[in-house]
């Protein structure tokens, strides 16, 4: 390959970091299939974040990441120029999950590793409550949590929330509300049952049984 | 203002995106108010929770998803001209996994375009046909990640593209074959009895039946040889004591593995 040509493949690349999400996608949606390897290093880790927190299921998660980026190839056709990408692209992870429980029953799962990792700083006390704070979490309704996961770690905003969501701005606050006092209701709930943590059987009841490596 | 006014106004507050006047009037309420105050520490207490890392294959997967993909595509354009950067991809596609990958992944451009050209025809039933269609297509392309990665250097992507064809209810006779294929020639120890291990819920297909059986005789590895027999075992395969009985002749069988082929001879009679 001549120089020039190499210089200008370099640029390129550079000038494709830089692009916005949606001329990307309409990269994509013309055929140029590679294209997509930068919008899934962009989105790989927040969808993972995304069905991990929903579901706590970590393999159920990588699958379902890969099939949000088949369901771009596949309906890549789809892609109006002048939508906003990431709502499209949550739209597809939305509906991936819903396909899939369709035709897998639900089935929740708690996977004790998820939780917090140890980290240096962290102080005995921060981990306990990390541990509880997701439990409380997972706790909730995928319905419920789904929201909170959406304004909280997905970082979109609630009118971009609504519009995946159909629906007003407003019942997105007041849903956001809601979910955050009954998130705040069960973290209670766990830390009052802390002292003996099975004396409080209507929250052991509710934590999924712990699954064990099923992956190999 | 009432807790209830106050929490009208929270999920603003929360995002930081509350004005003046109401920015004050929740602080001042969260001062006195601890329920209001609680439901403020719940949501900043949030950010404690972990970003959690997508499994290390990811990438990977991904790459090999969209290789299948594109040379379908590109090679249909342009029978002939094989680009520079394809040329392993289509090294790869010559061989014998390569081939039938290749035949799959004309199959899903088939569906493709018979999807695609449906739609414009037929508006008001398709759904459900493309539904199935789009199924059949993600199961394929599915299926070809793992042929694709079952040809990867690297034991640890071999050892995945066995865990993903796992999770798959039905398996393409040419995914099967190729684990199958996987299960007699693979380097490494542990991506064969990952093979033996996906494969032991397909025994009701013969071709996977044969394989398996076949297997044994030339397999090295006593704890694969244990493995196949156990399954032979629990398959009560009709030639089954018969192929032990050949199997125990073998000169220098591990003690272990002899055991085990006795113990199995056992069982079936
Ligand atoms: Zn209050």
């Amino acid at each position: 390959m001549k120089e020039q040509e190499r210089r200008a493949e370099t640029e390129n690349d550079q000038a494709m970091k830089l692009s916005p999400d949606e001329d990307l996608m309409l990269e994509v949606r013309n055929g140029a299939g590679e294209t997509l390897g930068v919008l899934f290093d962009r989105y790989h880790a927040p969808l993972y974040n995304f069905y991990s927190k929903l579901t706590g299921d970590r393999t159920l998660s990588d699958d379902l990441v890969q099939e949000v980026f088949l369901r771009i190839l596949k309906y890549r056709q789809s892609y109006q120029p002048g939508t906003p990408f990431r709502a499209w692209i949550y739209q597809i992870a939305r509906n991936a999950r819903v396909d899939h429980y369709r035709k897998t029953p639900r089935h929740i799962t708690f996977e004790p590793h998820m939780v917090a990792p140890v980290m240096p700083k962290d102080s005995a006390q921060q981990l306990e409550e990390t541990e509880l704070l997701h439990r409380a979490l997972m706790q909730m309704p995928e319905e419920k949590r789904e929201i909170l996961v959406l304004s909280r770690f997905q970082e979109l905003r609630y009118e971009e929330i609504a519009r995946l969501l159909g629906c007003e701005l407003g019942t997105v606050k007041t849903r956001i509300h809601r979910a955050v006092q009954e998130l705040r209701q069960n973290f209670k709930q766990l830390e009052r049952g802390l002292a003996p943590r099975e004396a409080a059987p209507a929250v052991v009841k509710t934590i999924p049984p712990r699954r064990f490596g099923n992956d190999m | 203002m009432t807790c209830e006014e106050i929490g009208e106004l929270l999920p603003d507050y929360f995002e930081g995106s509350l004005k003046a006047p109401q920015d004050d009037l929740v602080e001042r309420h969260i001062e006195e108010c601890a329920d209001c105050r609680e439901e403020v520490a719940i949501w900043k207490k949030l950010s404690l929770l972990p970003v959690e890392q997508p499994s290390a294959g990811s990438r990977e997967r991904f790459e090999a998803m969209l290789d299948a993909y594109q040379t379908g595509r590109n090679d249909k354009a342009s029978a002939g001209f094989v680009p520079e950067k394809r040329r392993s991809a289509w090294n790869w596609l010559r061989s014998p996994a390569g081939a039938v990958a290749w035949s799959a992944a004309l199959l899903v451009m088939g569906i493709f375009a018979g999807n695609y050209w449906g739609s414009r025809t037929t508006h008001s039933n398709a759904g459900q046909d493309e539904i199935a269609a789009m199924q059949i297509e993600l199961t394929n392309m599915k299926q070809l990640v793992v042929l694709s990665m079952l040809q990867q250097q690297s034991a640890g992507e071999r050892l995945q593209a066995v865990s993903y064809s796992r999770r798959e209810d039905q398996l393409d006779p040419q995914v099967m074959s190729a684990l199958v294929h996987t299960l007699r020639y693979d380097g490494s120890v542990d991506v064969r009895l990952a093979a033996l291990d996906a494969l032991s819920r397909h025994g009701a297909q013969p071709q996977v039946h044969k394989g398996v059986v076949d297997a044994l005789q030339e397999q090295q590895s006593p704890l694969v040889q244990v493995a196949l027999i156990d399954l032979m075992v629990e398959w009560r395969d009709p030639d089954a004591a018969q192929r032990l009985r050949n199997f125990v002749q073998t000169p220098n069988l591990n003690p272990t593995v002899r055991q085990r082929a006795d113990w199995a001879l056992s069982k079936l009679n």
